[in-house]
């Protein structure tokens, strides 16, 4: 598998830059030559310039890009030894991954990031990148060729129990917290999305901060949430996370769904859904949903009209995705060169720069590592210090069978 | 009277007797349809609709909903939205139709009819779509309007409601109607009204005793036809309205479909409820249509 041209040029630039041989500015130029997209570059560039501060002369002779993976925050494990894993894993000579879509959360800069670092071919992601959770464990249990997957919360810890996983703990487990990972190490959350709200500044005139601003009279047949919450997660999400300001939270969701019924009897809840087309249109003036799509929509509108999204105050719900290792990976050196590589600060950027929060936020935040330009575009890290992770399967079988007859309340009385 | 009828019963069987089996296996494609599309869904149904989703043990409880005032919200939902808009789709469309017969401009009728086949066919999520950017809160015409005085939605008027889908599910109710009335408004000989005149007929009794009973049967079948298109319409509602409002399919798929929801028995049950429903407007067609053919009559 040839390598893509304009890679091995970003790699020689950062290669160059990180190196001292060029300065920030011939670098930026270098990149935006190439036609890449500005927070493309963002990340690039706050990935390089960690490495080129940080990096000891011996790694920025390795490969520029290894260079800001090793030079990444915590240290390797005791007895952890990257090169030899690389070695192994360059001798399996393949990766195939299930359910990984090159779109998805800036997937596609991270498979680049791989093969620039490793040189390792990628399978799989063509003919399964749009597998569901539950088809990537068909392909792990039916076919055996996965080495990794990319799986909701419920499926990584439904393929522990299944026998589907293999334990490995990365290098940077410390940084992760302990509701985000399994303690056996058979799957880790590698990054997630937080209910937020998306507001049209340009229709919506008051300051909307928490959950008790949605109630405000001026916003009859604005609020919209993604869909049906007893179908759609997004939607499911933000009628839990509406609990939290309101006297519930993770073990109850019923304060949410009263909240929803207000909202409905007010007059402010539209059934409209909070979609792309809704928002964009005004149809939808505040929708509430998953950061990395508001924030997505955002982007999208380029200003017409004007879209801020924001954390709720009070705090809201997140919902994580898990990597996992095939219990029978055919690779599984390069499985878990993998697990290293996506958990290293430049892939970790990279997620952030696709607006799925990673798992190492925090530690990346405070190593000051996230540009201040990505930071811009980004809800502030304060108000995200009152998400809540739920890994905890139990508790949104409960949540889903509270919302199954309490909902039929808000929409038939 | 009795005896005549159990003669033509046994003239009838005698015939089938004497037609054998090529007849017979004419018939078979039909019987096989009918078996496979119509006979063994609708007892599948019955039966799952009397049995436990997860146990399988025979229970009615699948039926309880019928005594929660809150789930028959739903039904009345549904026959609301479904007669308002037949009402409003029969009457807006059989007088289009009308007014393209009279009209006796070629263009014009191949012109409506064309739209109307387009139109009659256009529904789902694009349908909801364009209802929202004309009549949403923030719709084009909403908008308008709003701009003249007329503010719509603070008058109690939202687009997601029964009444937003009654015009929702008009704007391919009235094509419809005006599709399958056109035929028979066709066939009306203007003859027949000229040797009414004859006869010294005012325009009302030609109406009454010649128009109106001849197009009876096809207007009552239109209505049927009408009724049930609402009925069972599914991806416009929830296109529109993301299940808030609640209709009995919306809820027949959120029992199928839904992860919070799943239970395939509660939703036969349901389904039974749809059926009989529907068995009701075919029977009181049948007797209408008696009375029409009775009308026709000598």
């Amino acid at each position: 598998m040839a390598y893509d041209p304009l890679l091995s040029r970003i790699d020689e630039l950062s290669g160059a830059f990180t190196s001292g041989q060029i300065d920030r500015r011939r670098f930026l130029k270098g990149l935006v030559g190439l036609g890449l997209s500005l927070p493309a570059i963002g990340v690039i560039v706050a990935a390089c310039s960690s490495a080129s501060s940080t990096a000891t002369p011996a790694a920025a002779t390795m490969a520029p890009s290894m260079a800001a993976t090793m030079a990444a925050g915590s240290p390797a494990a005791s007895g952890f030894d990257l090169t030899s894993l690389i070695a192994a894993a360059k001798a399996e000579g393949d990766i195939y991954q299930t359910g990984i879509p090159p779109e998805w959360v800036n997937y596609q800069a991270i498979f680049d990031l791989w093969k620039s670092t490793y040189g390792i071919p990628i399978d799989g992601t063509a003919t399964e990148g749009e597998y569901s959770s539950g088809q990537e464990l068909d392909s792990i249990k039916n076919t055996g060729k996965p080495d990794v997957g990319d799986v909701g919360i419920a499926f990584a810890v439904q393929a522990k129990t299944q026998g589907l996983s293999a334990p490995y703990k990365n290098s940077h487990w410390a940084d992760i917290p302990d509701t985000a990972k399994d303690a056996d190490g058979y799957w880790c959350c590698n990054y997630w999305g937080a209910q937020a709200f998306a507001i049209n500044t340009d229709a919506v005139k008051i300051p909307i901060k928490d959950w008790k601003d949605l109630l405000d009279p001026s916003l009859k047949n604005a609020v919209g949430i993604d869909g049906d919450p007893t179908k759609a997660n997004d939607s499911f999400f933000a009628v839990w996370s509406a609990a939290i300001a309101n006297g519930g939270g993770i073990d109850n969701i019923q304060p949410g769904i009263d909240f929803m019924n207000q909202l409905q009897q007010s007059g402010n809840l539209t059934a409209a859904r909070a979609s792309d087309t809704n928002i964009i249109s005004g149809e939808v003036k505040v929708a509430i949903k998953w950061d990395y799509l508001g924030l997505a929509v955002r982007d999208k509108a380029a200003g017409a009209p004007n879209i801020t999204v924001t954390i709720p105050s009070s705090g809201s719900l997140a919902s994580p995705y898990a990597d996992i290792v095939a219990a029978k990976a055919p690779h599984p050196n390069a499985a878990k060169l993998w697990q290293e590589l996506i958990y290293s600060d430049a892939a970790q950027l990279l997620f952030l720069g696709g607006y799925a929060h990673p798992i190492r936020f925090d530690v990346l935040n405070a190593a000051g590592k996230i540009s201040a330009d990505l930071a811009a575009k980004l809800p502030s890290a304060d108000l995200y210090k009152k998400v809540t992770l739920v890994t905890d399967i139990n508790k949104i079988t409960a949540a889903q069978a509270t919302l199954g007859n309490g909902w039929k309340i808000v929409i038939n009385s | 009277m009795r005896s005549s009828s159990s003669g033509t019963l046994a003239g009838a069987s005698t015939a089938a007797r004497r037609l054998g089996g090529r007849a017979a296996l004419a018939l078979l494609p039909f019987a096989v349809l009918i078996t496979a599309f119509l006979l063994v869904p609708t007892l599948s149904l019955i039966w799952g609709s009397f049995h436990d989703s997860k146990t399988g043990a025979f229970t009615l409880t699948n039926y309880s909903y019928l005594q929660h005032p809150l789930d028959l919200v739903p039904f009345a939902n549904s026959l609301e939205l479904s007669l308002a808009s037949t009402i409003l789709g029969s009457v807006v469309g059989l007088l289009i139709a009308q007014a393209i017969v009279s009209s006796r401009r070629p263009l014009v009728q191949e012109i409506a009819t064309t739209f109307s086949s387009v139109a009659a066919n256009f529904a789902g999520v694009p349908l909801a779509f364009a209802f929202i950017a004309t009549l949403g809160a923030n719709g084009l015409l909403t908008r308008t309007l709003l701009n003249s005085g007329i503010d719509l939605y603070s008058g109690g008027f939202k687009l997601y409601s029964v009444l937003g889908l009654t015009i929702v599910y008009a704007y391919w109710e009235i094509p419809l109607m005006v599709l399958v009335m056109l035929p028979p408004l066709q066939a009306m000989k203007p003859s027949w009204r000229e040797a009414a005149e004859i006869l010294g007929a005012s325009r009302w009794r030609y109406l009454r005793s010649v128009a109106i009973p001849i197009l009876m049967t096809p207007f009552i079948s239109s209505l049927l036809l009408l009724y049930a298109n609402a009925f069972g319409a599914y991806a416009t509602a929830y296109g529109l309205t993301t299940g808030f409002v609640a209709l009995v399919p919306i809820e027949i798929s959120n029992l199928i479909n839904g992860d919070v929801s799943y239970d395939p028995g509660q939703a036969d049950a349901l389904a039974i409820g749809l059926a009989v429903i529907m068995a009701v407007c075919i029977g009181g067609r049948a007797i209408l249509e008696r009375r029409s053919t009775r009308w026709l009559a000598p």
